[in-house]
């Protein structure tokens, strides 16, 4: 870039990167206290060269966890800001098309089914529900996405996600109610946690990752030119049906992989991208991957937290990313000092 | 610009043009030829059709009918190819709070980029050139959601601009603009004429649209008259499309709208 | 199990070397004791896991097994429970690792278990296997699941004398049974769950007890183990008597309708309190007592 070679606009450029190096590092730090902290606190951490249950804990049990929790919240703040972009909606989080009700409707049918047959294999019912809870999130993506016809409008594909997402569910609560055994393994799921994340988990959410922001980073021009109204962005020579279901496309395959592994986390998707728009302004295509550093730290700071504060018991994850995430939006709105926000 | 296109005369050629927005036909077969190099301002009462015309040239609406950009059909121009030839500004179109005044300008610049490179130096200068010719270079690092009405509107217009397209659609470009930099506007047309340029305008500043080369007159989905600007014809036609509640008077050198009291004679 | 006769044959074959035989006989005839001994039990899953011995460190997230080990008398080999597990006495010094739907893999994993007690529907089995724990999933709702899991736990923790406890339940169970006067039996009783309304019907394990006792469900068997009621149904069923916990009792009588009910009207409604709601509800060991509890209720309210 010749053009911008003044402060102004330089200035942006490293703030960008000084959040990205924070959030790293923020990570990076919050792993490693991940590791000291647990029910037995940091005494396995120390015991680990002597003490096979020790090391097993740390390595097997703390550093996925941690990893995977980092991993499950990059996948959601990644969604959040496709969403919020996609629908220029700052209320928009990744469960909007129905990913969420989805989910929870695989995971029904999964529990009915495998509850029907005796299964001899450990395979069936450890990857079973996690892959029901992913078929199921992108699935009902999909079936969105075929309501609203293509997606020649956003109003229209913002409804047959509001519509997709009540009718599932509703076919979830009927399913619960014909088959009331597995209730409870329901609510298990819908609570959310990370607390059963091992490292094959993390390997998927790595892959998908991987794929997954450097896909929609890509893509990042169609949300900026989308932020100027469709009609602008379609003048613009952009193929929007096409971008814009590759974008959907990518949002469910995130939201389907952190939901197959921590259920259903609230307010990370949310919360992250505006986290971001806290600090600074820019182009979707840093904003894409800030956001889903953020969402990464946020649920690593959730996790560590629920871990630590009642130790050696444990708070729900989901409490504690709206305590952090929504403390600190509300501190902000007090604040109204700083330019630049809104 | 293609070998076809030089020797067309005519920027744009519809040709039976039918639309409409939702269940209601709003355009009812619209034959028109905008003269290149010119600059033709299109003007009518309320809910004459004139947003969706200008929409409906720039292939933004479905539609019945053909249009003709620089002698190609555009039916069979890919996208990307009309971006560059086609620049549309839109009226009240909602606007990111988000984004830089630059990274907004740059936007412009996507029919001409590569889809995974970054601007290039050829982008940087035609964006400088645009923000400098709105007089938005000053403030090119705040946030759109920072700024007025008035300098958002010329935040969009370096936008179109950018994009140093052969032809220009504006649809109420003038809007939250104070006089000054309507003038100011006024200079960047002229300005686009010399390069060669087509500029298409939807005005309902009529002193404005006077200054226009040619005007079409579009009433109730239909062309009621197109002609030149100062042709005494054109201008009975535009006193009669607004029922007479106006004279178009000359001041000095320029034609000026005069409104006119409900029991005038 | 074939393999103790037939190694046994080989044993004696003639035409080796003495010593080698010797120790090929000592070599066979330790594997041959060992898989006598070795536990083979298959959960409620279907899962089969075969152990060596039986195992020492226990940790139980479900509170009817909980139960059950304490009542085939290895409450010490328990080194940790779920916060819900809190019969007898002496779990509830024992550290707690979560609840049964979020338990904590990590605390499970840091007290080294020999064997992690769970239901089918807590979703750490397979993380807990994934981690090289062995893991026994039961889920009982039935009178005869309780016997079937009172039978395998005895297997794994090498008790014998379960059929004499279960045994010794039934006859607690029938002798509930027959301390209730004939003019007392055979009327209808409906027993509410929680608040929806969700009542225990004649399939469920509350539902057996009652129908031992010799007491008429309202809830069919149609409508399958716990139904959330159409309250109108309570209405029109009319029941003799009302069992409830005391958290729901509390709005009862304003429900509409239901003040004309007889039960409510004449006050023949069982109200319980929270360890005595643990008893009902818990398909464990204790089944006697409850029928026991729930006998003692219906002589004080029925004539």
């Amino acid at each position: 870039m010749t053009a911008p070679l003044d402060a102004a606009l330089h200035r942006q450029a490293r703030l960008s990167v000084s959040v990205a190096l924070a959030l790293l590092v923020g990570s990076g730090l919050l792993l490693l206290l991940g590791l000291g902290i647990g029910s037995t606190g940091v005494e396995s951490l120390i015991a680990m060269r002597d003490d096979p249950v020790a090391l097993q804990i740390v390595r097997d049990i703390r550093a996925p966890r941690a990893v995977g929790a980092w991993l499950a919240g990059a996948l959601l703040g990644l969604a959040g800001a496709i969403a919020q972009g996609l629908f220029r909606n700052p209320l928009a989080d990744p469960y909007l098309l129905g990913s969420a009700s989805g989910a929870s409707l695989g995971v029904a049918v999964a529990l009915v089914a495998l509850g029907a047959t005796p299964h001899a294999d450990a395979w069936l019912p450890r990857f079973g529900l996690t892959g029901a809870a992913f078929v199921g999130a992108t699935a009902a993506v999909f079936l969105t996405l075929a309501l609203a016809r293509g997606v020649q409008q956003t109003m229209r594909l913002l409804l047959a996600g509001v519509v997709v997402g009540v009718v599932l569910g509703a076919l979830g609560s009927m399913l619960l109610m014909l088959q009331p055994a597995v209730m409870l393994s329901m609510q298990a799921f819908m609570l959310g946690s990370t607390g059963f994340i091992g490292w094959s988990g993390c390997a998927v959410m790595a892959l998908v990752w991987l794929a997954c922001t450097p896909l929609a980073a890509s893509l990042s021009r169609v949300l900026d030119a989308l932020s100027l109204g469709e009609a602008t962005a379609t003048s613009l020579g952009l193929p929007l049906p096409r971008l814009r279901g590759i974008l959907v496309a990518t949002l469910a395959l995130a939201t389907g992989a952190a939901v197959a592994q921590t259920g259903l986390i609230a307010f990370v998707g949310l919360a992250a991208p505006h986290l971001v728009r806290s600090m600074l302004r820019t182009t979707h295509r840093r904003f894409l991957w800030l956001s889903s550093l953020m969402g990464g730290v946020l649920l690593l700071a959730a996790d560590t937290l629920a871990r630590w504060l009642i130790a050696p018991q444990e708070l729900p994850v989901g409490v504690l990313t709206a305590v952090l995430g929504g403390g600190y939006l509300l501190w902000l709105m007090q604040r109204r000092v700083a330019p630049g926000v809104s | 610009m293609s070998a076809a296109a030089v020797g067309t005369s005519f920027a744009l050629q519809a040709r039976g043009i039918h639309a409409s927005l939702g269940q209601v036909p709003v355009l009812h077969g619209i034959d028109l030829d905008l003269p290149r190099g010119r600059w033709t301002s299109v003007v009518g009462p309320n809910g004459a059709g004139k947003s969706t015309l200008l929409k409906a040239l720039a292939q933004l609406i479905p539609h019945a009918g053909e249009v003709r950009l620089l002698g190609q059909s555009l039916c069979d121009l890919p996208a990307r190819d009309r971006a560059r030839r086609l620049a549309w500004l839109g009226q009240n179109e909602s606007s990111g709070d988000d984004l830089s005044v630059w990274d907004v300008a740059m936007l412009g610049r996507l029919p001409h980029q590569d889809w995974l490179a970054g601007p290039s130096t050829a982008d940087g200068v035609a964006v400088e050139q645009a923000l400098r010719a709105t007089q938005a270079w000053e403030w090119r690092a705040r946030a759109l959601g920072q700024l007025s009405g008035g300098e958002r509107q010329r935040v969009l217009l370096a936008r179109a601009l950018a994009v140093q397209a052969d032809v220009l659609l504006m649809d109420e470009p003038l809007a939250n603009l104070d006089p000054p930099h309507q003038s100011d506007w006024l200079g960047v047309v002229r300005q686009l004429l010399t390069q060669g340029r087509t500029v298409v305008s939807v005005l309902h500043e009529i002193g404005f649209a006077l200054h226009a080369d040619d005007m079409v007159i579009v009433a109730q989905g239909r062309i009621m008259h197109q002609g030149s600007c100062r042709d005494p014809a054109t201008h009975r036609q535009l006193e009669a499309v607004f029922d007479h509640r106006i004279a178009i008077v000359p001041v000095s050198d320029q034609w000026v709208a005069l409104a006119r009291g409900a029991h005038e004679p | 199990m074939d393999g103790p006769t037939t190694r046994n044959a080989a044993c004696h074959r003639p035409g080796l070397g003495t010593r080698c035989a010797l120790l090929l006989c000592i070599g066979v005839l330790s594997w041959c004791w060992s898989t006598a001994h070795a536990i083979d039990i298959v959960d409620d899953r279907g899962m089969r896991v075969t152990i060596a011995q039986p195992p020492a460190r226990i940790v139980s997230i479900l509170p009817s097994l909980t139960e059950m080990v304490c009542q085939l008398g290895r409450c010490a080999r328990l080194v940790g429970v779920d916060r819900y597990s809190n019969f007898p006495e002496s779990v509830r010094g024992l550290p707690r690792v979560g609840g049964g739907l979020d338990p904590s893999v990590e605390s499970i994993v840091a007290l080294r278990p020999d064997i992690v007690l769970l239901a089918t529907s807590s979703p750490a089995a397979a993380r807990l296997e994934a981690l090289g724990l062995v893991v026994l999933a039961f889920e009982p709702k039935r009178y005869a699941d309780v016997h079937r899991v009172l039978e395998q736990l005895a297997r794994l923790l090498d008790v014998p004398g379960a059929q004499q406890l279960w045994r010794d339940i039934e006859a607690g169970v029938d002798a509930a049974a027959r301390s209730l006067p004939a003019s007392v039996r055979g009327k209808r009783v409906y027993f509410e769950v929680n608040g929806a309304p969700y009542a225990a019907g004649t399939t469920s394990f509350i539902g057996e007890t009652l129908q031992r006792l010799g007491m008429r469900n309202i809830v069919p068997a149609e409508l399958g183990p716990f139904p959330k009621l159409n309250p109108e149904f309570v209405v029109r069923a009319d029941p003799d008597l009302i069992m409830v916990g005391d958290a729901s009792f509390a709005g009862m009588a304003q429900r509409p309708g239901w003040s004309t009910l007889r039960a409510i009207a004449t006050h023949r409604v069982c109200v319980f309190d929270p360890a005595q709601s643990d008893l009902m509800v818990r398909a464990g060991p204790r089944i006697a007592e409850a029928a026991r509890a729930m006998s003692q209720c219906l002589l004080r309210h029925l004539p």
